[in-house]
């Protein structure tokens, strides 16, 4: 089930949010867990078995990590056993048909390719389990004695399919010891609509209007090809961090508070600056469980690059099983490693617009990668964006660009922390609930409208 | 700080957009449970998704999930104000239509240009030149160019090009190469709109029976023929007209087309049979006009009782001659003009039929055989490809 749908909003919601105020406070994880395997199940049923499996894999090895304690070697053999059966996993149902399809290029490899359909939101829950046997053994968050409990934590609704991770440790207080409040139900409310109305009126736009762009190809003219890459641009950020911000929005309509996942990227002066706002909690991840364990920047300079490879390699891989997420991953690998050591001294001394120019050309340029899973449809529409013999703007290019051009410049306003500006004005007004009621109605009256249209509505997470 | 905290905190207003979130959710959830779910969408003029059948291999499969959300989607309360606010909003933040249709001048609600896929024209336009080839008898090509085409002043200012040039150019080269006749109707369909003639709905994809006459004129004219005139038909005007464009834009608040019926008085039940082939049944009238479809949300189905997949007209006016038409629904209000001039006029449907036609005009010795399409279809069209 994704937020973004009438079955979730009209259906899902209304019951969910009623019988969890009506259940008394120590039936409230039982009941999380129960509906959080509805919202999983829904659409495919048969991945609930997989979310329980996870669920009582790493309760148990949590329980023996804690339980040998002081046996270092037993307690990193648990280790060690959850975090092969969690990545196990991932690479059985996510990288399995990439693996043999690129081994079956080998002469006398003749691997069957299965095509088992991709548990949504499978990287993000093996993720956030393999954390939680990761946090036990280093003594950063104490071990969860009832299976119940952990069970909401593994498979807790918002977060489930599209980020953030959460790590155990920033939610294993709130799990047993949370206090909702009608103040953080009401923030929840309205950070919920700020991502609804990100999703569906403007991300959803966008994705169309990239669509017909991309449609035309070559005749779209060197303008044309990055206005459309620039429509990307937007429909991947509004709605990626729509969703976080949904997904933070209903964590707190259940007492919970997740940290933040985006920080107006676009806004970046540097690629180092970009990837501290983008997806924040996937690059924590990828910091704390694997670059500081292969010793970050404390072995050396040579060593340093290696581990940022690896880990920008694995990052890429992360967001999907095809060769183009892999450069897109070593692109920005690369790209970190010549900022970091040679370029950020000279970058510091440009005029800031020069820097904007250069972070947002680096990271359309990255879209491209990231979009296009085939190769020669990648190279072509590359061309097309530095090919000044097919003309400036297409024809249809241009009547796409049009239509589109005041949402574009609600979304390039958007993209800044403007709004955000204004309303840290006002927000100890006695009036600021007008404003911010209009705000829902709008955003409600107008997402309704889109989704009963069953109006373009993708979902860009599958391949996560 | 504290001053300002304590403030705010007594402000009960401060948990409005909650109010709000709740009221309106809960609404609208025990609405789509409470209210009665309807067959059918007049406005959207199509039927609504039912409760999905419930089973565990739909379940399992996902096909239970898929289609709950469209049963939600269809039933969920007050659709059309939804559907309209949805398009409205579109035209507001800068669109030029909504859901595949422009909202252009005067009212007019106008399809935006078909794009051909697969080489459908040549396909099409090389089906036909088989076909012909297959039998002893002339075939004549008759093309309706499009709305968006011809009434290019109608159009929003920014749009997408039309193709009709290059479809109509396509089929005329390979009717030239393969000695089919065609009959081009875009010089007089230009000519016409200029003098003020209205040749489309507004609100519906199909001509107008004033521009199914002038197509009916321009087919006389090259078969030596002489039309009806004019002057000797009564127009009757029925009201209230909305058609495919409409009910698919969502801009309900657009006015409504007239629909005419141009009556030859001589033709009266006592020299007129129709006769509809539907599977092996058989239904004879004596009208071309089926005013029984007024009553109904579309009333284009006035002529010839809409879609069939094999018609006959029969007019013992009419001494001799056998026309086939091979058609889609455009053809429904040019039949009647030009069933004055024929004894008997077939109409074969490639949508719906799946039989030989090659076979009918073996037995039936047509005088002409006629391919009649609007070009949006002709250009999309799959089904033409059955035709042998």
């Amino acid at each position: 089930m994704v937020f973004s749908s009438i079955i979730f909003l009209f259906m899902y919601l209304p019951f969910v949010l009623l019988i969890y105020y009506i259940v008394p406070r120590e039936l409230r994880n039982l009941f999380l867990f129960i509906v959080n395997l509805i919202f999983y199940g829904w659409g495919e049923p048969v991945f609930v078995l997989l979310m329980l499996f996870s669920t009582v894999v790493d309760y148990t090895h949590g329980y023996f990590i804690n339980k040998y304690r002081d046996n270092k070697r037993k307690a990193k053999g648990f280790l060690i056993s959850s975090v092969v059966i969690n990545l196990s996993l991932l690479g059985f149902f996510k990288y399995a048909g990439f693996l043999a399809d690129t081994l079956n290029v080998l002469p006398f490899v003749n691997l069957p390719v299965l095509t088992i359909p991709l548990p949504i939101g499978i990287s993000f829950y093996t993720f956030q389990t393999m954390s939680y046997s990761i946090d036990v053994y280093r003594g950063d968050a104490p071990v969860q004695k009832n299976i119940i409990t952990f069970g909401t934590y593994v498979a807790l609704f918002p977060q489930l399919i599209a980020g953030p991770i959460v790590r155990y440790k920033d939610v294993a207080y709130q799990l047993d010891h949370r206090r909702e409040t009608l103040d953080q139900v009401t923030h929840g409310v309205k950070l919920f609509m700020v991502g609804l109305g990100k999703k569906v009126l403007i991300a959803n736009q966008m994705g169309a209007m990239w669509d017909a762009i991309r449609e035309t190809g070559q005749a779209n003219g060197v303008l044309g090809s990055w206005i459309g890459i620039a429509a990307y641009t937007f429909q991947i950020y509004f709605d990626f961090s729509g969703y976080s911000d949904m997904a933070c929005g209903l964590g707190n309509m259940f007492g919970f508070e997740f940290l933040k996942n985006f920080n107006y990227p676009y806004i970046s002066k540097t690629i180092t600056e970009f990837w501290r706002r983008w997806h924040i909690s996937l690059s924590t991840w990828f910091r704390e469980y694997v670059y500081i364990p292969l010793g970050g920047n404390r072995k050396g300079i040579k060593r340093q690059i290696f581990n940022l490879l690896v880990v920008w390699l694995l990052t890429g891989f992360w967001h999907g099983a095809a060769y183009n997420f892999i450069l897109w991953g070593l692109y920005y690998g690369i790209i970190l490693i010549i900022e970091k050591f040679i370029l950020m001294k000279w970058l510091d001394k440009l005029p800031s617009a020069i820097q904007h120019i250069y972070t947002l050309f680096i990271v359309m340029i990255g879209w491209t990668l990231f979009y296009f899973e085939d190769m020669e449809q990648l190279v072509s529409y590359l061309s097309c964006m530095f090919d000044f013999t097919q003309g400036i703007i297409g024809q249809k290019a241009l009547s796409i660009t049009l239509s589109y051009l005041p949402l574009f410049v609600v979304a390039s306003l958007a993209s800044t922390p403007l709004g955000a500006k204004l309303y840290e004005k006002v927000r100890n007004q006695g009036f600021v609930w007008i404003p911010e009621t209009a705000y829902c109605a709008v955003v409600l009256l107008l997402c309704t409208a889109s989704l009963v249209n069953q109006s373009y509505n993708p979902f860009l997470y599958f391949r996560f | 700080m504290n001053d300002t905290k304590a403030r705010e905190n007594k402000n009960v207003f401060r948990f409005a957009p909650l109010v709000l979130f709740v009221v309106f959710i809960f609404t609208f959830c025990i609405l789509f449970i409470v209210m009665p779910k309807s067959d059918y969408s007049s406005t959207e003029k199509r039927y609504l998704e039912q409760f999905p059948e419930l089973s565990a291999e739909t379940l399992f499969s996902g096909e239970f999930s898929e289609n709950f959300e469209t049963y939600l989607a269809d039933q969920f309360f007050g659709r059309n104000f939804w559907k309209g606010l949805n398009s409205y909003y579109n035209l507001a933040i800068g669109h030029n239509g909504a859901d595949g249709v422009y909202s252009g001048n005067d009212g007019y609600l106008i399809n935006i240009p078909v794009e051909e896929k697969d080489s459908r024209v040549q396909n099409n336009i090389n089906t036909v030149v088989k076909f012909s080839q297959s039998i002893d008898v002339t075939v004549t090509v008759e093309i309706v160019p499009g709305t968006g085409y011809i009434m290019n002043d109608k159009l929003p200012l920014n749009h997408f090009n039309y193709n009709d040039e290059i479809y109509f150019n396509q089929i005329i080269n390979t009717c030239n190469d393969n000695n089919l006749e065609f009959i081009d109707l875009r010089e007089s369909f230009k000519q016409s709109a200029i003098d003020g003639i209205q040749l489309y709905y507004k609100t519906d994809h199909h001509w107008t029976t004033a521009g199914a006459y002038v197509g009916y004129e321009q087919l006389c004219n090259k078969w030596g023929l002489t039309p009806t005139s004019k002057e000797k038909f009564n127009i009757e005007t029925y009201d209230n007209f909305y058609g495919t464009t409409y009910s698919t834009s969502g801009f309900w608040f657009t006015n409504p087309d007239t629909i005419q019926v141009w009556n030859n008085p001589e033709n009266t039940e006592k020299n007129i049979t129709v006769d509809i082939i539907e599977g092996d049944a058989q239904e004879t009238y004596h009208s071309m006009y089926f005013l029984n479809h007024l009553e109904e949300d579309d009333k284009y189905p006035i002529f010839l009782d809409g879609n069939h997949p094999l018609e006959y007209i029969t007019n013992s006016n009419v001494k001799s001659g056998k026309l086939l038409i091979i058609k889609d629904s455009f053809s429904h209000c040019f039949a009647p003009f030009i069933a004055d001039n024929f004894n008997s006029v077939t109409l074969v449907d490639m949508r719906y039929y799946k039989g030989s036609v090659s076979e009918i005009v073996k037995e039936e010795n047509f005088d002409k055989v006629l391919v009649l399409y609007g070009i949006d279809n002709f250009a999309t069209d799959t089904d033409l490809a059955w035709l042998k």
